[in-house]
């Protein structure tokens, strides 16, 4: 059986502004058929990531390919790639139907489709209002339907979430979820976690322009599992603590908690081991289990440990 | 480059552009036939005795028939390197630009594309504008007791023909100055001040010195 080849390869791509580091040395690969989170604070190099897989920005050093062409050649895939990057941009005194008309023709896509992706992103009331006249949300949405113009197989999205209202988050999170509908691949930034944590399969940290994780969403910080133990009075914290310390755990108190470090250990079998020490020491158990973490935790936790 | 091309001309198709390109060309006519064939005087008795203005006479030979828009396109340039710089360079302020490249990679088509149909549509609005100059100066010349008997002739159609390739070079030159200033500094302000400063003092001091050294060269 033959393995379908990564939508996106990249092998120590780097670019530079002078002394400044915008991308470093960045190796990543992205497969066929996923919703990509490109993650990252702010000035990560994420935009800068995305401008060269366009080809508008030309890397210092490095290379790649897409769609399995290789990245110093554009013309050879933009045709099958669809982007929305650094925010909308169109003619504000054309409509969105007629700015989806003058970006099928350049391209050479069909026109035919333009009704249908306005429909699609929820502006088919709206595609013969002018552009200008557009909320942020509007702009975005148009943003996705010119990307979808030649139905592409690679979609490139530059922080699409960025500056909506929680409403507004919510409808473009659906949108990104019903685009990656398996034979589409998407790779999409943002520099909150959160905002993609639900529609991202496959996860990309970046921090500082380098990469800090890349592999399936559900596997970020995942050695850094934990368990939590809550006694009964929290006057047996600092006694537990030592304990469990002392027994060779790594442990710490966390509020009215202690969270214990997984460390490679079966975590069933150390909440056991706790659950006896805690009890041959007279002290009872209120609560024993694992130490629940969102993606964005465990996030914050990779770039924060990166950072150290 | 085609395909840039035909966008471009989608977008200056519209309705509201053409509409606004013609009522742009009326006025545009109507002001410069009426002030030409008005400021009209019999040959050394006014401001043409300086070789400034079209009299009477010249007015009644075949040339008389383009006069006005020859006169009045002289006065476009400015108006054509604004435009220009503000289209070009609103690409990329706007960020649209950015977004055609992700769609055609390859920037001196892209630009070729636009400038072609640009280019393209600023012929049209000149031919119309021509077109409504004849007319005008047919229906307004009777008025001011000037021939017209030798206007619609070979002659005269070779005036106007004449007069509206000097205007579309002229228009082409100021458009590709405008066009290149704004490619070159992407700010439509910057673009502006320094298109107009070359086209002001700039461009005159410079023609003046020259000149001058021309002749100090050369002193015959």
């Amino acid at each position: 059986m033959t393995q379908t080849p990564p939508t996106i390869s990249l092998d120590g791509l780097s670019k530079r502004y002078g002394d400044h580091v915008a991308v470093d040395d960045l190796t990543i690969e992205v497969p066929a058929g996923v919703v990509a989170g490109f993650v990252g604070p702010n000035g990560a190099g994420k935009t800068t990531t995305m401008a060269m897989l366009l080809g508008l920005v030309t890397p210092t050093a490095g290379s790649g390919t897409l769609l399995g062409h290789p990245l110093a050649d554009p013309a050879a895939y933009l045709h099958r790639v669809g982007a929305l990057i650094e925010g909308p941009a169109f003619y504000p005194g054309l409509t969105g139907a007629q700015n989806l008309a003058a970006l099928a023709t350049v391209a050479g896509h069909d026109r035919g489709r333009i009704g249908e992706l306005l429909q699609l992103v929820g502006l088919g009331a709206r595609g013969d209002d002018r552009f200008r006249g557009y909320s942020l949300g509007m702009k975005q949405r148009l943003g996705i339907a010119a990307a979808l113009l030649g139905d592409p197989d690679l979609l490139i999205l530059d922080e699409p979430i960025n500056g909506l209202d929680p409403a507004g988050v919510h409808e473009m999170r659906g949108l990104i979820g019903r685009l990656a509908d398996g034979r589409r691949t998407v790779f999409v930034s943002s520099h909150v976690l959160a905002e993609l944590e639900q529609v991202c399969d496959w996860l990309i940290v970046v921090d500082h322009g380098a990469l800090v994780y890349q592999g399936p969403a559900a596997d970020l910080g995942r050695e850094g599992a934990a368990i939590v133990a809550v006694p009964e009075h929290d006057a047996d914290l600092q006694r537990l603590e030592r304990l469990l310390n002392a027994a060779g755990h790594d442990s710490e108190i966390a509020g009215a908690e202690i969270v214990i470090t997984v460390n490679g250990s079966e975590p069933r079998r150390l909440a056991a081991d706790v659950n006896r020490a805690a009890g041959a020491e007279g002290i009872v158990l209120a609560e024993l289990g694992p130490h629940k973490t969102t993606l964005e935790d465990r996030y914050l936790a990779t770039v924060n440990g990166a950072d150290r | 480059m085609t395909r840039t091309f035909k966008a471009e001309l989608l977008k200056l198709r519209r309705r509201r552009i053409l509409t606004f390109a013609a009522l742009g060309a009326l006025a545009f006519s109507l002001i410069t036939t009426i002030a030409v064939l008005l400021s009209a005087e019999p040959a050394g008795s006014g401001p043409e005795a300086a070789g400034r203005g079209p009299t009477l006479e010249s007015l009644s030979g075949a040339g008389g028939i383009a006069e006005s828009f020859a006169t009045g396109v002289s006065f476009l340039g400015i108006l054509v390197l604004v435009l220009f710089i503000a289209n070009f360079a609103g690409e990329f302020s706007q960020g649209t630009f950015r977004t055609l490249l992700m769609r055609q990679p390859k920037r001196i088509g892209l630009l070729a594309g636009k400038m072609a149909a640009l280019l393209v549509f600023a012929a049209g609005a000149l031919a119309l504008a021509e077109l409504f100059g004849v007319l005008i100066s047919l229906a307004f010349a009777p008025s001011q007791d000037i021939a017209t008997s030798s206007w619609l002739t070979l002659d005269g159609f070779g005036e106007i023909a004449s007069a509206y390739a000097t205007a579309l070079l002229g228009v082409s030159a100021w458009a590709t100055l405008g066009a290149a200033l704004a490619v070159l500094v992407r700010s439509i302000p910057i673009a502006l001040g320094i298109g107009i400063s070359w086209s002001g003092p700039i461009e005159h001091l410079t023609m003046d010195f020259w000149a001058g050294a021309a002749q100090s060269l050369n002193p015959r």
